[in-house]
């Protein structure tokens, strides 16, 4: 009982952190913002985020985050309209999306998948808020015992399950995170005074900005990748009636739709996993238990639950670590920590010990959006899907121009232009390779918080054991050797099972001129004398009468 | 190594063993550079070194990409017959990898020589293990300098004219130039320029200089240019 008035009391005093006209005005254009964002294919809620950080802080924290967090939240409704219409992710968590919601449009049921998946993100994005916000307290006694060690393990936790998560790409992702490490090593090194990697250049002493790399590698890169292909011919369904249906059909199933949050919520905290695990296994889940597995992939009702429900839980969630630790599980995370450092507000225990209203004020602005999002969807979806007309070509000139406010409004520097352009090339290249950019971005930021944990937790450690002899430095130490562990037997899995199919398949020869040489000595040789030979056989002998 | 191309079929194998060559390449250099470009102080913790983060990071760099470009799926190119056939070239061929091996040892150490005698290996991988597709895909690469060179154009000329104007003309000739020439989308490519400027520029008050032909506007205007366009 004392939880509950204590919660009450929490929730009365932060909702007056939000009860201001600014903070108001930030729900309505992330949420509107962000549906709009993930409704067009091709610039999803990284490209947009990263346009907008520097304009976000000349905001108050709260107000610059909110947008922030707007348009992470309400992304993911809108990616879900042009994967559900028109076979095409709005945002990449929508792809499991697409595999039951454009199915179910082609069979004419195009609005019922809609609001099927509507009502299933607001349930995700709700059950991960409340969540949160009854564990706030309890995270709040937690944070404190994360000390140097503890975040450093944690961060390196995050980096490792980051580079483990891409799976057939885990070596060229562990390059790039340090790679990432290494771009953070860049400049003056504040403990030492030395300059490290400068090449002697000034403008490389101070380093390279995080927000300049963010800009290129996601900015950039995709305006380069749209200006570079082809418009895409788009044929929409047209809807007719209400969204409201898809409350009760997602009545009927809370099994699915509880346990796909709850993946979400989990997933959603650990650094470095985020939406996709929690989709893979809420999905995988639901199929296993349904009545009709077969059905999954082609329209399953069941299956878009699972899938909405989990990408939507994970946003809230992927703020513990973030709030709770300062430390970032993806990219969009990582993004948001630069507006807390621009401000001053240093994430981490501290915060949730001294400014426990900010974070529940967080959590509160989170779960207001979710229901605006659904407010405004439920009423403009018509209006709404038009945007996925806008042709891709002009899309890339829209994300150049506005990447320009981005880069050059940070520094008024020509310099951080060219470098965001060199890592828009390289963001290309990975993209048009399919090779993963986040490592980078996560290496940047969980390379700078090891350092300095690193740092100030060797100077109070004496032998090795020493760093692992806190719980939590323990679990978090056995959590790493648990990843390590399994990556290492999935990885010699998948080599027997590769050498096994090597064995099982032998591959006829695909060059075709081998295939003609051969036929041609085969003619000129074997071929004559076999039919010689037959020839011989069956031909009347000779005799001396002929 | 692997030699079967069609290892990886959920990814697409153009460009991959230029993409990691070169990648390993730059890294090699970084670290053959760490002695001159980091610093080693004497009494100071291991971890707390300044040397230390920039040698997990290149080390991990060169690490990984060398793990990575040994187990891509490639194909050997096919050499001319007389190469292929002729024992002696083949012969000729490892002698002066190891003569240069031994002789860079020579002259510059053996730590000193390693990293170029890595880059020769490289290179010598790389081109054996080309594929015209690579070759193809690089064309694609370049071909990108051009918006990144229209980018850094409209920078450069934003401090000079200004942002409203610069804008309006970048997004009508970009727009011209990828092909959209009815009026429907010049005239989109223009308002969409306008709102931007007034929403980051006018409303958002978003930190970007007037500019230089500002100056001689007349007085009031001037400022009212300067602040809001």
């Amino acid at each position: 009982m004392d939880l509950i008035y204590d919660f009450l009391a929490q929730v009365q005093a932060s909702s007056s952190v939000l009860a201001r006209w600014d903070v108001v005005l930030a729900l309505l254009v992330g949420s509107v913002g962000g549906v709009l964002i993930g409704a067009i294919p091709g610039v999803g809620p990284a490209v947009a985020i990263a346009i907008l950080l520097p304009a976000t802080f000349s905001m108050d924290p709260i107000v610059g985050l909110t947008v922030l967090l707007g348009i992470y939240g309400s992304s993911m409704y809108g990616g879900s309209i042009p994967a559900i219409l028109i076979n095409t992710p709005g945002t990449a968590v929508n792809a499991l999306t697409t595999y039951d919601g454009y199915p179910m449009t082609t069979r004419g049921e195009a609005r019922r998948a809609l609001s099927l998946a509507y009502s299933s993100s607001f349930f995700g994005g709700i059950f991960s808020v409340v969540c949160l916000i009854f564990f706030a307290p309890i995270l709040a006694k937690i944070a404190p015992m994360f000390g140097s060690r503890e975040i450093f393990l944690a961060a390196l936790l995050g980096i490792i399950l980051v580079v483990t998560a891409h799976r057939k790409h885990t070596l060229i992702a562990a390059a790039m995170a340090c790679f990432g490490i290494w771009l953070n090593t860049i400049g003056l090194h504040s403990a030492s005074f030395s300059k490290r990697y400068t090449f002697d250049q000034s403008w490389l002493s101070g380093g390279v900005n995080l927000i300049v790399v963010v800009l290129g590698l996601f900015a950039l890169s995709q305006a380069f990748t749209l200006l570079h292909g082809d418009d895409e011919k788009v044929r929409l369904t047209k809807l007719k009636g209400s969204f409201f249906q898809g409350f009760r059909e997602l009545a009927r199933h809370p099994r699915i739709a509880g346990i796909s949050a709850t993946f979400g919520v989990v997933m959603g905290m650990i650094p470095g996993v985020g939406e996709f695990t929690a989709q893979f296994m809420s999905y995988t889940y639901a199929q296993k238990s349904s009545k009709r597995p077969e059905d999954f992939g082609h329209g399953s009702s069941e299956g878009l639950i699972a899938a909405e429900t989990a990408n939507n839980a994970v946003p809230g969630a992927a703020m513990v670590p973030l709030l709770a630790l300062g430390i970032p599980g993806e990219a969009l995370t990582a993004m948001m920590l630069s507006v807390f450092y621009v401000h001053n507000v240093i994430p981490g225990p501290q915060l949730f010990q001294n400014d426990m209203d900010f974070v529940v004020a967080l959590y509160l602005a989170l779960l207001i959006l979710n229901v605006l999002v659904v407010a405004f969807l439920l009423v403009a979806t018509n209006q709404l899907i038009k945007v996925v007309k806008i042709p891709n070509r002009f899309l890339g000139v829209c994300i150049l121009v506005l990447s320009f406010v981005g880069v050059y409004s940070l520094r008024n520097s020509l310099t951080d232009c060219i470098i965001a352009a060199a890592f828009g090339i390289f963001g290309f290249i990975m993209k048009r390779m399919q090779l993963p950019v986040v490592p980078i971005v996560l290496g940047m930021v969980l390379g700078g918080i090891m350092e300095v944990k690193l740092r100030s937790a060797m100077a109070r450690v004496k032998t090795p054991l020493d760093f692992i002899d806190r719980p939590i430095a323990a679990i978090l130490f056995g959590m790493i050797v648990l990843v390590l562990l399994l990556h290492f037997r999935r990885v010699w899995l998948d080599y027997k099972e590769r050498k096994t199919d090597e064995w099982q398949i032998s591959h006829a020869s695909t060059s075709f001129p081998a295939i003609l040489s051969r036929r041609r000595n085969y003619i000129l040789t074997e071929r004559g004398k076999k039919l010689r030979a037959k020839r011989k056989t069956f031909s009347r002998r000779l005799t001396d009468k002929d | 190594m692997s030699d079967e191309i069609t290892e990886h079929p959920d990814r697409p194998q153009r460009g991959q063993v230029l993409f990691a060559a070169l990648f390993l390449i730059c890294a090699t250099l970084l670290l053959a550079a760490i002695e001159d470009q980091t610093k080693w102080l004497k009494g100071k913790d291991f971890f707390a070194q300044p040397r230390f983060w920039p040698g997990i990071g290149v080390g991990g760099m060169v690490l990984f990409t060398a793990l990575h470009f040994w187990h891509l799926p490639r194909k050997q190119r096919r050499l001319p017959r007389w190469m292929r056939e002729a024992d002696w070239f083949q012969w000729a061929e490892s002698l002066s990898w190891a003569v240069l091996a031994i002789g860079l040892s020579l002259w510059l150490g053996p730590i000193g020589a390693a990293p170029i005698v890595f880059l020769v290996a490289v290179i010598r991988v790389t081109w054996l293990y080309q594929h015209w597709t690579d070759r193809r895909e690089a064309k694609i690469w370049a071909s990108v300098f051009e918006w990144a060179g229209w980018f850094l154009a409209y920078v450069i000329l934003v401090p000079l004219i200004g942002y409203l104007p610069v804008t309006i003309a970048f997004s009508l000739i970009l727009t011209w130039r990828v092909g959209y020439r009815s009026r429907l989308m010049m005239w989109s490519a223009g308002v969409f320029a306008v709102l931007v400027v007034l929403i980051f520029k006018s409303f958002l008050q978003v930190k970007i200089p007037g500019a230089a032909i500002y100056e001689y506007l007349p007085g009031a205007l001037r400022s009212f240019f300067i602040l809001n366009f």
